[in-house]
């Protein structure tokens, strides 16, 4: 974020850090039920702000615009869920069936491609390649196997995440008066630094979120647009899923990569040619949004080193599985700004100076009539 | 009506106090109401150091209380500048750009400050633009006056 903090980060700094997200993953781990809404009203809270502020300008109270605003939100959510929810109820049985057809395709297209891989190369046909991973996927059970626990196990989060627009509306009424109360908190000697920076990260996680947001529906667009002209069905829901799936670094893309194949396969079981395609296309719109849409929405300031990102992001899926793996990004990203920040005004020589002196000033002060002639 | 898009706000002591500093001279009450929330009350003991000559500046200081002496980097009495008293600012370049301060600012004895930071001021200009172009009108009048004062110190004119 600020290359002169990034020089003044040491190794211990840096070790601190990656212990402290670890930690954190692990204590998340227990209580995503918390975690989730937390991360879910943040991304609100930055997609709202701006009607909140644009209230506040037309003369409203801080209080008023954040009730105004939360109160429209829900009506917005309340009232589409009250019109689509009966259709989604009735279409579920249609999706399962539909789930386990697009998974059947995608095998389907895995056994082929085995199979001539076995034509070409006699290794691969002495191991019977397609006729191994065959069993093996049918060792490890059907779908519905699979799908049921992860269904059952994602419904437990819906009560939870119901706090999520609870979170965003304190976050927008009491956002400015909790960061006074912080910085009322900080010695005058690092006040100034201190809060040079916590302006830096608010303005670079608001760019971030809403960023976020901007990305994820240029992502669906492109792709959606170009499933279409392809001739598939459904395009928009699956290029909004690939793109929601991507927030998930590197593994989202690849399984959203997987899904695009796995359709083509199911609605194009006679042109494999299709798969290809659509495996094309979903390269273009990830380089597209690598070094087209990234720069103009999320921005590159969050990025961290690719070595950095991969190490953790293996660290974070073998300390808090999926959980970690979707979490450890964005909260490497905080105990980075955090530790950054606490390493570079702790390790101001001068500042701790300035500090103590303040302090030494205020004892005399305290003590200055304690000190008497019968003292 | 639940929601009223022209509240009317009392005004307090507090805002009084603000509205004696010269920068926000022209603001409404509510206006008031709307940057006091953006603003930092500090208290600096007597000798205290509010900044060091050389650091980057990112906000502008306004006494409310007390005496600051404006110096040379730990020099208060042979590199004595300047002593500003209530109701005066100092740091205003702070609300420009990352430019360095050329002086140390260090509380002559107890007092008051409110701080605005840049961060704050710009984030005024795109929600607030009113309040923004008034304090940054009496901000240009207070450079201009001091741009005079530094033409007729040196001789030169150009810029009258």
């Amino acid at each position: 974020m600020n290359k002169t903090f990034h020089s003044e980060s040491g190794p211990v700094v840096w070790a601190a850090i990656i212990a402290a997200t670890l930690l954190l993953l692990l204590v998340f781990r227990g209580t995503l039920w918390l975690v989730a809404p937390a991360l879910l009203a943040l991304l609100l809270y930055h997609a709202l702000r701006p009607l909140v502020r644009a209230l506040i300008f037309r003369g409203m109270s801080r209080e008023q615009a954040a009730s105004l605003v939360m109160l429209v939100f829900l009506i917005v959510m309340a009232t589409t869920i009250f019109f689509t929810a009966p259709r989604i109820a009735g279409q579920a049985i249609e999706w399962q069936a539909s789930a386990e057809r697009y998974l059947q395709g995608g095998l389907n297209l895995l056994q082929t491609g085995l199979r001539a891989l076995e034509e070409r190369f006699a290794p691969f046909a002495r191991a019977h390649l397609a006729d191994v991973v065959a069993r093996r996927i049918d060792q490890s059970g059907g779908l519905v196997e699979h799908l049921e626990p992860l269904t059952v196990g994602l419904a437990t989060y819906l009560p939870s995440m119901l706090l999520a627009p609870f979170l965003a509306y304190f976050f927008l009424r009491d956002g400015q008066r909790f960061k006074s109360l912080v910085c009322r908190a900080v010695p005058n000697a690092y006040f100034e630094k201190s809060l040079a920076l916590f302006h830096k990260v608010d303005k670079v996680a608001g760019a971030y979120f809403l960023g976020l947001l901007k990305l994820t529906a240029l992502d669906a667009l492109t792709l959606a647009a170009g499933l279409w002209l392809l001739g598939f069905s459904g395009s928009l829901a699956l290029g909004l899923v690939c793109a929601i799936l991507a927030w998930v670094p590197y593994f989202g893309s690849l399984l959203g990569g997987v899904l695009v194949v796995m359709v083509a396969a199911t609605d194009f079981p006679d042109a494999p040619a299709m798969a290809y395609l659509a495996a094309g296309l979903f390269i273009v719109v990830r380089l597209l949004d690598d070094f087209f849409y990234m720069p103009i929405t999320v921005g590159r300031e969050l990025h961290m080193h690719p070595l950095v990102t991969v190490v953790m992001i293996f660290a974070g899926g073998a300390v808090a599985g999926i959980a970690g793996l979707m979490l450890v990004l964005p909260v490497l990203g905080v105990v980075r700004v955090v530790g950054e920040t606490v390493g570079a005004v702790v390790m101001d020589t001068r500042l701790s100076a300035r500090h103590r002196h303040a302090r030494k000033l205020r004892q005399q002060l305290a003590e200055r009539d304690l000190t008497g002639p019968h003292g | 009506m639940l929601f009223s898009l022209k509240g009317i706000r009392r005004t307090t002591p507090y805002l009084e106090k603000l509205r004696s500093l010269p920068l926000f001279a022209e603001l409404s009450t509510q206006e008031l109401a709307i940057l006091a929330g953006l603003l930092h009350v500090r208290d600096y003991v007597g000798g205290e150091v509010i900044f060091d000559e050389g650091e980057v500046g990112q906000a502008v200081y306004f006494i409310l209380e007390g005496k600051v002496t404006i110096c040379r980097q730990g020099r208060p009495e042979e590199g004595f500048l300047t002593e500003l008293g209530s109701g005066e600012f100092f740091g205003e370049l702070g609300l420009l750009d990352d430019a360095v301060r050329t002086a140390q600012a260090r509380a002559t004895r107890n007092c008051q400050v409110v701080v605005l930071f840049r961060e704050d001021f710009n984030g005024l200009m795109e929600s607030h633009l009113r309040i923004a172009h008034k304090i940054g009108r009496q901000l240009l009048r207070h450079l201009g006056e001091r741009l005079r004062e530094l033409g007729q110190a040196t001789g030169n004119h150009r810029h009258l």
